[in-house]
């Protein structure tokens, strides 16, 4: 037995040789997404996102004559991963500034190890209050929260004449945040607010709460939620005979994968996104968007994957443009340039605020119909 | 009213497709006393082979069915025949681990090859539904439980009516005494898990056109196909045949009456009170298992 | 177990720090550390009674949440205007809280579900941590549900008048897991060469025979639960204010398996099977790490469980220690005989 305990340290040491060699040629930056787990689909979204504005920096020369480097670990959907991955980016890969986590749990398990080492980490999809609100000042998150979309669809609300909504909305952080804030800027617009339904993030059967959404005297209902659940909820709205207005948030929303997929079950329903991949010229950044859907269609990805994929992008671009204006590779200098760019997003220009959510042209309202 | 009849209809077309996860399950378990890990992953498998089938091959709905049930036998029997036999005589929860191992290896194998990314089936059936006064349901759920139905009376018959389904019966009584009498135990064994096998594949073939197909699908369905067997009883099809409508009956009123974010609760709370007043299973059988 | 081969474990248990200064190991070390106390406290139920808990995360998480809401303080609406409201007690006292009510949480199931046996007892587990997780999802106003706890603090000790250590530093936790660790292997191998251990394996090994000697089942096997969730619950408490962050993932189902494969996989009966189960599958993903794709990595951790089994299917322990000459384990021949037992009362 004592054996086998001396045969660990020893691979360990070989490994932590192994990995010691740094590239110096490259600024390295990490990314600590989901790749394999529940949320592996989303996290190899944004990776091959950030992929993408990797690529297109370096065909320009990279940055401060250096060309970028992802390293891209798997934090397996798990925060205690998330967690490992972070102190490994950090102390093995010696990178200056991160991209990270996708989900809440992921992203606010990875705060500690932020604080202990002193590196800035980008979020690009987390939308909890909490990880902006906790007072912690290495996080820079472009991901609108709910409450400024909540703001900005207040704005055309008057015109869409609510009286009563019901929510519908996934029981996580993102979909109850959403009821909330979205819940307290209607009430403002004197709208009365029936039920708060949830879902669990991998329930595939919506039919029993749609069932009892159908039977309120409410005529709209708010759903937030991620794009394949939708889709059910689409069809199976259609299935039980709910008729009524269904107003999505979130933006992570694909209208052309909902009608893919749902097909005339979607019909007359509006969502509010962040981003319009279909409408590349009315972007506020034009230029990008369509040098970002090129590519991502000359890569051979699914469409549909664009509008959580620009995430990963715009993550990248915020990290590297912080790298530019430090004029180093090192953690404190970028952290405070972050401080300082003014970028334009493909959802909007990215400009960070102390203490709170950075300042963005947020969600937007588009109405399909097929 | 209205409300009540709904959930109703919901319950009726959600426990078809229970009930057909649960009997897989059921035979399994109670025929070989193995705890069958990979039963949600052989309902992905079966998804993603209706996927593969309709939309990479060309080949009609109706004919998909089939062949991904023909899949899911002859993965369950490789199943058994390199992962179970070996493993003849060890205890239950070295097979257990054995095949959460399987679970693990397989699920991520799906990763690897189909991606994260959900696929949907197309179906022949109308978007339009049935309306029937109050209450309305899709046909391709329609077409769901009568198929379900079909494959839970085929499977009944096959264990009550065939010689295998006797040599079965007398494994699931006595092994021992089976094995003494002539039954060949390991055809038996292998014919049992790449039956359950089918049943799971079929579930998942016939639920991928309903809901999304993607690696991590079957995990919850697992979960509720274990809930199934051990209302129902171990090794017995009609037990897991009710069971997968209480368990329906549950979830749909749980939801509708009490809370949405316990929906899933019910079926746990009931299966607690079940095993605390009645540790058996609601309609278990008096024979030893094993 | 022999003595000299355990003193020589914990001495090179406690020398890591000396030699390994890579704190992503010492981190992977320190978490794997808290999930082999899991383990061992798992291996209490499954190897020296037979009962496979596959709820076992449910202990875990409770003493996670327990600690945590200790340490934060919370203010929860029961009915109307009464609330309670608790005011944030220092970490060290959440931690033996923590112990506290998974012990009596332990109580509770092992009173209920002792009834059943084998396969059923395996799902009632199942479906009682299931349920846990869901209340801590839902019950928001208490736990914050998906919101997550945040901002847990780290665990303090020290005494009033004599100062105050802060164990913030991954030196600091590595040691606070290893003592944790130690004293909960202390406990249960006095505990299963006890008179209740050897009631527990004799109900393991022929519970008719047992009961007619006069053992008595329920508080034998009560007072295992009570001891095994306890322990679960101090491993929760420990990664609480480690990881200082949890939400309801922390009763994710996974971690069961992870538990019970380091249990099963090192021996289970054996006391030492957790410790070396667990080191080996609580850093395989690390090696695994940088030489494949993460799906790869998957796929390996299961081919590498299987192919243990089908080698050692006893365990690594038990079939390795005669040939290292060390004495058998007190559980070895018992493991054997455990699924007949368990059978007998399916």
């Amino acid at each position: 037995m004592t054996r086998s305990f001396k045969a660990v340290p020893a691979i360990a040491l070989a490994l932590a040789l192994f990995d010691g060699a740094a590239h110096a040629q490259t600024i390295k930056i990490g990314v600590n997404e989901p790749l394999t787990g529940a949320f592996a689909a989303s996290g190899t979204y944004v990776v091959n996102g950030a992929k993408i504005a990797a690529d297109e920096i370096n065909a320009k020369g990279g940055v401060l004559g250096k060309k970028i480097e992802l390293v891209i670990e798997d934090n397996k959907s798990n925060p205690t991963e998330a967690a490992a991955v972070a102190e490994k980016l950090i102390t093995r890969d010696k990178v200056p500034v991160m991209m990270g986590a996708w989900g809440s749990s992921l992203t606010l398990a990875v705060m500690p190890k932020l604080t202990e080492y002193e590196v800035p980490m980008v979020v690009e999809t987390s939308s909890a209050g909490k990880i902006t609100t906790s007072g912690n000042p290495y996080i820079f998150r472009i991901s609108p929260p709910s409450a400024v979309e909540g703001a900005a669809f207040s704005k055309i609300i008057d015109k869409l004449a609510i009286k009563k909504a019901d929510f519908l909305v996934i029981n996580n952080d993102w979909g109850r945040g959403t009821a909330e804030d979205f819940g307290k800027m209607m009430k403002e617009h004197g709208i009365s607010i029936g039920l708060v339904e949830t879902m669990d993030q991998s329930a595939q059967d919506m039919s029993a709460q749609l069932s009892k959404l159908k039977a309120t005297d409410s005529e709209t209902i708010i759903v937030t939620t991620a794009v394949d659940q939708l889709t059910l909820i689409f069809k199976q709205a259609a299935a039980i005979g709910l008729k009524k207005r269904i107003i999505t948030t979130g933006g992570s929303q694909n209208p052309d994968q909902i009608i893919a997929q749902a097909g005339a079950a979607a019909n007359g329903t509006m969502h509010l996104t962040t981003f319009l991949p279909w409408y590349p010229d009315k972007t506020p950044n034009p230029e990008a968007t369509n040098y970002f859907i090129g590519e991502w269609k000359k890569r051979g990805f699914e469409f549909a994957g664009v509008t959580e994929s620009f995430r990963g992008y715009d993550g990248i671009r915020t990290a590297a443009a912080a790298i530019e204006k430090a004029g180093k590779a090192e953690p404190a200098a970028i952290k405070a340039a972050l401080w300082e760019i003014n970028i334009k997003g493909l959802n909007g220009d990215i400009v960070f605020k102390k203490s709170g959510p950075p300042a963005r042209k947020a969600a937007r309202a588009s109405r399909t119909s097929t | 009213m209205a409300q009540l009849l709904q959930h109703l209809v919901n319950t009726l077309v959600l426990g078809g497709t229970y009930a057909l996860l649960g009997i897989g399950l059921t035979l399994i378990f109670g025929i070989m006393n193995v705890v069958n890990f990979t039963h949600g992953v052989l309902y992905t498998f079966g998804a993603y082979m209706m996927f593969i089938v309709v939309h990479q091959l060309g080949v009609n709905f109706f004919l998909a069915l089939p062949l991904a049930i023909v899949a899911g036998w002859l993965l369950g029997a490789a199943i058994e025949i390199l992962l179970l036999r070996p493993l003849r005589g060890s205890d239950i929860d070295t097979t257990m681990l054995v095949m959460i191992g399987a679970w693990i290896a397989m699920q991520s194998g799906a990763l690897w090859i189909w991606g994260g990314v959900a696929k949907s089936v197309n179906n022949p059936f109308p978007d339009a539904p049935l309306v029937l006064g109050p209450v309305s349901v899709s046909w391709l759920r329609l077409f769901v439980l009568a198929a379900a139905a079909l494959l839970i009376v085929i499977a009944y018959l096959l264990i009550n009516r065939t010689k295998l389904g006797r040599a079965m019966r007398a494994t699931f009584q006595d092994h021992d005494t089976a094995a003494l009498m002539g039954v060949n135990v390991s055809w038996v064994y292998t014919s049992t898990f790449a039956i359950g096998s089918s049943l799971a594949a079929a579930a998942g073939a016939l639920l991928g056109p309903v809901y999304v197909i993607f690696p991590q699908m079957g995990d919850l369905a697992a979960v509720k196909a274990f809930a199934i067997v051990i209302l129902g009883g171990l090794g017995n099809i009609t037990g897991a045949v009710i069971g997968g409508f209480i368990l329906a009956l549950a979830e749909e009123l749980g939801a509708g009456y009490v809370s949405s974010g316990y929906r899933d609760a019910m079926g746990f709370l009931i299966i607690i009170a079940v095993l605390i007043f009645k540790p058996t299973g609601l309609f278990a059988r008096a024979e030893r298992v094993g | 177990m022999n003595r000299i081969a355990t003193l020589i474990c914990l001495a090179v248990f406690i020398s890591v720090p000396l030699w390994l200064t890579d704190p992503y190991l010492l981190n992977a070390l320190i978490t794997t550390g808290i999930f082999i106390i899991g383990a061992m406290s798992l291996n209490l139920l499954l190897g020296f009674t037979g009962q496979l808990s596959l709820g076992h995360i449910a202990f875990f998480g409770i003493g996670a949440y327990v600690s945590a809401l200790t340490s934060l303080g919370f203010d929860v609406p029961i009915v109307g205007d009464f609330h309670i409201v608790h005011v944030p007690w220092p970490p060290i006292a959440g931690f033996v809280l923590a112990i506290l009510i998974s012990g009596f949480c332990g109580y509770l199931v092992g009173r209920l579900s002792f009834s059943v046996r084998g396969a059923y007892f395996v799902i009632v587990t199942i479906s009682f941590a299931e349920v846990v997780r869901l209340v801590a999802l839902n019950w928001v106003e208490l736990t914050q549900g998906p919101l997550a706890l945040t901002n847990i603090p780290s665990i303090t000790i020290g005494l009033p008048g004599l100062g105050y250590l802060v164990l913030k530093t991954k030196l600091q936790n590595y040691y606070l897991v290893l003592a944790v660790a130690a004293l909960s292997y202390l406990l249960i191998s006095r505990l299963v060469h006890s008179h209740y251990g050897r009631a527990m394996r004799g109900l393991m090994e022929n519970e008719t025979l047992a009961v007619a000697v006069g053992i008595d089942v329920t508080k034998t096997l009560t007072l295992a639960a009570i001891i095994s969730a306890g322990i679960a619950g101090a491993a929760g408490s420990l990664y609480a204010h480690y990881i200082r962050i949890i939400d309801p993932d922390v009763f994710a189902f996974i971690s069961t398996v992870t538990m019970v494969i380091m249990v099963v996989s090192g021996g289970k009966g054996s006391l030492a099977g957790p410790v070396i189960g667990g080191v080996i599958f609580g850093l395989l993903p690390v090696f695994l790490r940088p030489i494949m794709p993460p799906e790869a990595q998957w796929i390996t951790y299961g081919g590498v469980l299987i192919a243990i089994l089908f080698v050692l299917p006893r365990g690594i322990v038990p079939t390795l220690a005669p040939l290292l000459g060390l004495s058998r384990k007190p559980g070895g021949a018992a493991a054997k005989v455990a699924p007949r037992a368990a059978e007998e009362h399916a």
